[in-house]
């Protein structure tokens, strides 16, 4: 999958205020590919330099080093404005204006004819669930309303990349679950998207991509699955007929709970549904466990997957990591 | 550069809309009312020309008013479009940072120009049961005064997006003020006996936007008409200096980074 957006050795300082500390560095040679046609997370801390980066890549701030190439052209002063749809954190908009008269004004400044606007304004509306504050004055919507309708003005005019700054900040489970299969919608459309997120369990579920920031320095960027999965552990699940014990080397399940086979000794555990979870950490240890169960006439094997680690847990062991 | 004009128009428009529904501008309305409404009580009980009373306390109203209210509503505009990132969603979408500024000059001088021309209005329907005037310079001074909010707009544009608020209204307020004065800043330099004083108020006057040159109420109502001369010099002067600081203001604009 080829990169959209590649972004180079990026720094960004900012003036600290106060006259004899200089500049406080933000981001500090950052440099990331965002893949085509996917969603990626980017993810972060507070003040690790996350809205930084998008600031620069909209054009808001200039970075003091660096390079940005979109789609193979290098971007000097923010991306192409026909080509991408940006959400910025938390956005309020005009208060005397209702939705409906907002994004009329900015799908016009987008380019979009007048003809084409309102079904669209009122399909996205549908879309995002806001129709019935189509007309309402922004100063009597609630935060998550207003939320949905600055999610409704990057996305109408159908970018090919979507730049989102905490989309999901602010929303109700339902809200969120709705933005969730917006992005997902858009992503299966082709569009490429880039966001920003505290809520670590949709970005996993909506990522192939994850890139983590911290103090201004990126510490991991790549696939969601080689981050969440533990490079030797492995979890077996097998189930033994007529409810026997599990005969695994020298196990004695009913005491320690753990199994020693000749070449060390894995947990296992009884799960709800009746089935045997046997976790290790060795390859070979892990192929004979596999090898006796399949030998045995009483046992069935069900699954032999890596261990996988929550993007919350991954998150926290990177940056534990990282700080230590 | 059709565009660009779609796209000024368009953040013109949204100004507009959002800011002709503040409701400063309603209460500067009632506001004004009051005053006229007392000039009138007032000028029932003194002797003269009663017209001409109400005109002048009307017109000066007009402009303190059109003042305050051109200084506040650009300011807080600009402020609340930089603290609800609404600033961004617009700049992201064009291809240059001045047409958002130029956008939003023409959007509050619509909405400005428009009240003050509604309160001209208010006032000539006030002055109307007392006597006639001398209409056409009543005019000439209105068009001058809408002018002038149009000049405190551009200056309070300049400092809104490259300060904070306090400083904002500190800065506009300040240029507002000693605007008026810059004459007898002139005046005072070329009495001095020290040449780098003279020097610094020369730099004044020539930097500072001079309020007074776009003033044509004193006389208006009194006099048929301004001469065409003098009524072309308000305008252009008018004109110029808006378009001298919407030019600073936009270099200022394209370089800053926003946070």
């Amino acid at each position: 999958m080829t990169a959209l957006l590649t972004v180079e050795s990026l720094c960004f300082s900012v003036a600290t205020g106060h006259v004899f500390q200089g500049s406080k560095t933000i981001l500090d040679h950052v440099s990331f590919q965002v893949p085509r046609g996917a969603a990626t997370a980017y993810l972060g801390p507070n003040g690790a330099g996350k809205t930084s980066t998008f600031r620069i890549l909209c054009g808001l701030a200039a970075a003091a080093s660096g390079s940005i190439h979109f789609d193979g052209q290098s971007v000097e002063a923010g991306l192409p404005p026909a080509r991408f749809g940006f959400m910025p954190e938390q956005p309020y908009f005009y208060k005397n204006l209702s939705p409906n008269e907002l994004l009329q004004g900015l799908g016009k400044l987008s380019g979009l004819d007048k003809q084409s606007l309102t079904p669209r304004i009122a399909e996205w509306a549908e879309k995002l669930e806001f129709s019935d504050i189509l007309q309402q004055k922004l100063s009597t919507c609630s935060k998550g309303q207003v939320q949905r309708v600055g999610l409704a003005q990057a996305l109408m005019h159908q970018p090919d990349f979507i730049l989102l700054d905490e989309p999901l900040s602010g929303l109700d489970p339902l809200g969120r679950e709705c933005v969730r299969k917006i992005i997902q919608a858009e992503v299966k459309r082709g569009a490429t998207v880039l966001f920003s997120s505290h809520v670590l369990a949709d970005a996993e579920a909506m990522c192939e991509n994850v890139i983590v920031l911290n103090d201004g320095q990126i510490v991991f960027s790549g696939k969601t699955n080689s981050l969440l999965n533990t490079e030797e552990n492995w979890i077996i699940r097998a189930r033994w007929a007529d409810d026997q014990q599990p005969a695994l080397g020298t196990a004695d399940i009913g005491s320690t709970d753990i199994c020693t086979t000749e070449v060390g000794t894995a947990d296992i555990q009884r799960d709800a549904d009746d089935t045997w979870r046997i976790t290790g950490n060795t390859e070979q240890q892990r192929n004979q466990i596999i090898h006796q169960i399949l030998q045995s006439s009483h046992s069935q094997l069900i699954s032999v997957e890596p261990e996988r680690r929550t993007l919350e847990q991954a998150f926290v062991e990177l940056l534990r990591g990282k700080n230590s | 550069m059709k565009k660009a004009m779609y796209q000024i128009f368009e953040i013109a428009h949204l100004t507009f809309s959002d800011a002709i529904r503040n409701r400063i501008s309603y209460g500067v309305f009632v506001f004004l009312i009051i005053i006229i409404t007392t000039s009138i009580a007032l000028a029932s009980v003194t002797m003269g020309r009663t017209e001409l009373m109400i005109l002048d306390l009307g017109l000066g109203a007009i402009s303190i008013l059109g003042n305050l209210m051109a200084i506040v509503i650009t300011i807080q505009t600009l402020q609340q479009e930089k603290e609800n990132r609404t600033l961004y969603v617009l700049i992201t979408r064009l291809d240059g940072r001045w047409k958002y500024l130029l956008g939003k000059f023409c959007g509050l001088a619509a909405v400005l120009g428009l009240q003050i021309i509604a309160m001209c209005a208010l006032l000539a329907l006030s002055i109307l049961p007392f006597g006639d005037i001398y209409w056409l310079s009543f005019i000439q001074a209105s068009i001058a005064t809408v002018i002038e909010i149009w000049l405190v707009i551009a200056i309070a544009m300049l400092f809104a997006q490259s300060s904070s608020l306090f400083l904002a209204i500190l800065f506009t307020v300040s240029v507002d003020i000693t605007g008026r004065f810059t004459s007898v800043i002139q005046q005072f330099g070329e009495q001095a006996s020290s040449t780098a004083l003279r020097g610094l108020t020369e730099t004044m006057f020539y930097i500072l936007p001079n309020l007074e040159a776009v003033n044509l109420r004193n006389g208006a109502g009194y006099i048929e008409s301004f001469p065409a001369a003098q009524f072309a010099n308000v305008i252009m002067y008018g004109a110029s200096e808006i378009a001298f600081l919407l030019f600073i203001g936009m270099i200022i604009f394209e370089r800053r980074n926003l946070s």
